[in-house]
């Protein structure tokens, strides 16, 4: 049964008011085209995380969808602090969302902890730091320090996360929703699988033979998505390993464009509320920029050497 | 070209006085910019067998372009091992296997604890910072962690104004105490105008070396804190003619490392 959908039908139907979502990416494969989906759509109240988040985090909180945010970290790389964020933080623009802060080892073992079923994780960081003595909307529930039964010495805990829906980009799924990816993980592969369900957009759908001919590469099974959507050049500007490159350019127009409440409003006007989904999207990049610089982008092509799984 | 030119720029110093720090089969992880360099200096030179990986989950990577962040496209072909943050912060980093990290922040106190949260209180701030990222992990659980700082009283204060990442804490001990495993915590601190060291008693940090054209007296005032002064204290090792070279025409042909200089370390 294929689960093939457009992103606007997607996030309509799999992204609720209110949801706890779960983005995966590391500038490398971040999921965009969802991101101004969720944002087109004003959705609100949402609890977000990941590891290490970016301008699409600061993209969403700048558009007031964020009511939560479990964070490690966010900034916009080369271009310094994010902007929405701290007017958030600092202004309460649009308004103050809540924080809940971990730590790069923490979050993603608390996602890991999810996808596991465990329902939490003893982790070795944090500790004697103010990391432990700011609590956000878990409060208590954000860590708890024991005695270790086995040695006494003190022990971390941390919650299991599992949030309603993961939502990632890939290079390659199949109709069904086994998902395939290449290149640095970042946290995707347990914040997907600790999500209730899971929503794969990927720059290219396979057949199920495909996945077959190199089935390691695998990192979410079919039965726990809801949603294949079919969209190249999904995480512009972020990059995707051996389709397109991180546009730089673009992260320096942003950068300079959320500096500003205005600035942002124009942005957002541009590129995600007038822009009804990602052809558009692309179209409008080229129509703005030129089609050398959107070819400058594509990859180079650099065949790995072939596997063989035959017995 | 004599054994140490004199056209170097600060910047350049700082990564060679990193890369110092670094010895032959360290594991090392890095970040982008001085971390980077001082790593791949050391590679170069001095310790051709120490191997860098970045959080994001690439081991060994082989990138031919600077990388901009440690997340970068060019980090992906040719790396050794490519996987997540749950295989290096917790299967290498916690699995205990680091031997250095690079870190920095907005303030660095006495002890090498290190913010990189907020200036001003937490729940109003003056100026909300990215948090920690890998930085409190890395200072919990690598052995030997290097620390970049600029060398001003604010950015050098005897106490941070949010502990996002532990050095000593507070002080002798505290490391232990909080079960932080034994033989992690901060090795040296960097700065644009020295290098300072940690007490092995105190754990505070202490005045080792300064750069050349800096006195003594000039960095201490320029320190948040009393800041000691070692026996033998003595100019900072210049950058060496094989050093530069390395930079210049392998590394960081564009001389990128020149942005430092606009951020302030000069």
């Amino acid at each position: 049964m294929s689960k093939v959908m457009t992103m606007k039908d997607a996030v309509a139907a799999h992204v609720h008011d209110g949801d706890f979502v779960y983005i995966g990416g590391y500038i490398c494969r971040t999921p965009f085209s969802a991101v101004h989906e969720i944002i087109r759509q004003r959705k609100s109240g949402l609890t977000i995380t990941r590891g290490n988040a970016a301008d699409d985090f600061d993209m969403m909180i700048g558009a007031g969808v964020v009511k939560r945010f479990i964070s490690t970290f966010i900034s916009l790389g080369l271009y310094g602090l994010a902007r929405c964020y701290r007017r958030s933080l600092e202004k309460g623009v649009p308004h103050r969302i809540e924080v809940e802060e971990y730590t790069n080892l923490s979050l993603p073992m608390m996602l890991m902890a999810g996808a596991m079923g465990m329902p939490f994780v003893p982790v070795r960081d944090l500790l004697g730091t103010d990391l432990m003595n700011v609590r956000g909307f878990l409060g208590e529930n954000k860590y708890r320090l024991i005695e270790s039964p086995f040695d006494g010495k003190p022990v971390l805990l941390v919650p299991a996360l599992n949030p309603d829906v993961g939502i990632i980009h890939v290079q390659q799924a199949d109709e069904n929703g086994n998902a395939q990816i290449w290149g640095i993980g970042g946290d995707c592969k347990y914040g997907a699988n600790a999500s209730k369900k899971v929503i794969v957009s990927c720059e290219r759908i396979v057949s199920r033979e495909v996945i077959g001919k190199d089935p390691s590469r695998t990192i979410v099974p079919d039965f726990k998505v809801v949603a294949v959507v079919e969209e190249p050049f999904a995480s512009h500007p972020g990059y995707t390993p051996g389709f397109y490159d991180l546009d730089m350019g673009f992260g320096y127009l942003y950068k300079e464009a959320s500096g500003t409440v205005e600035g942002f409003q124009a942005f957002l006007r541009e590129w995600v509320y007038d822009i009804p989904d990602r052809t558009a999207y692309i179209q409008h990049f080229i129509d703005r920029f030129g089609y050398a610089r959107f070819k400058g982008l594509q990859a180079r092509f650099d065949y790995g050497y072939p596997v063989s799984y035959e017995y | 070209m004599s054994e140490h030119p004199n056209d170097y720029i600060k910047p350049e110093l700082m990564a060679c006085c990193g890369a110092r720090e670094i010895r032959d089969g360290d594991v090392v992880v890095v970040g982008t910019g001085f971390p980077t360099m001082s790593a791949n200096v050391a590679k170069y030179t001095h310790a051709p067998r120490a191997v860098m990986m970045q959080e994001s989950g690439v081991y060994d990577a082989r990138p031919r372009r600077p990388a901009l962040s440690v997340g970068d496209a060019c980090l992906n072909p040719g790396a050794a091992m490519i996987g997540g943050l749950v295989d290096i912060m917790g299967m290498f980093l916690q699995g205990g296997w680091i031997d250095v990290g690079f870190l920095s922040g907005s303030q660095v106190d006495r002890f090498g604890n290190i913010n990189t949260t907020c200036i001003g209180p937490y729940d109003q701030p003056k100026s909300r910072l990215p948090g920690s990222g890998g930085a409190n992990p890395i200072g919990s659980l690598a052995k030997r962690v290097l620390i970049i700082a600029q060398h001003d009283p604010r950015r050098l204060p005897a106490r941070v104004d949010f502990m996002t990442t532990p050095g000593y804490i507070d002080g002798a001990g505290a490391r232990e105490k909080w079960n932080l495993p034994a033989g992690t915590g901060p090795h040296t601190i960097i700065t644009n105008k020295a290098v300072l060291r940690f007490d092995p008693e105190t754990k505070e940090a202490y005045l080792a070396s300064f750069h050349p054209g800096c006195t003594v007296d000039e960095i201490r005032s320029l320190t948040g804190w009393d800041l000691k002064v070692a026996d033998d204290v003595h100019e900072t090792e210049p950058p060496r003619a094989d050093e530069l070279r390395v930079m210049r025409e392998i590394l960081d042909p564009h001389r990128m490392i020149k942005i430092y200089e606009a951020k302030g370390y000069v």
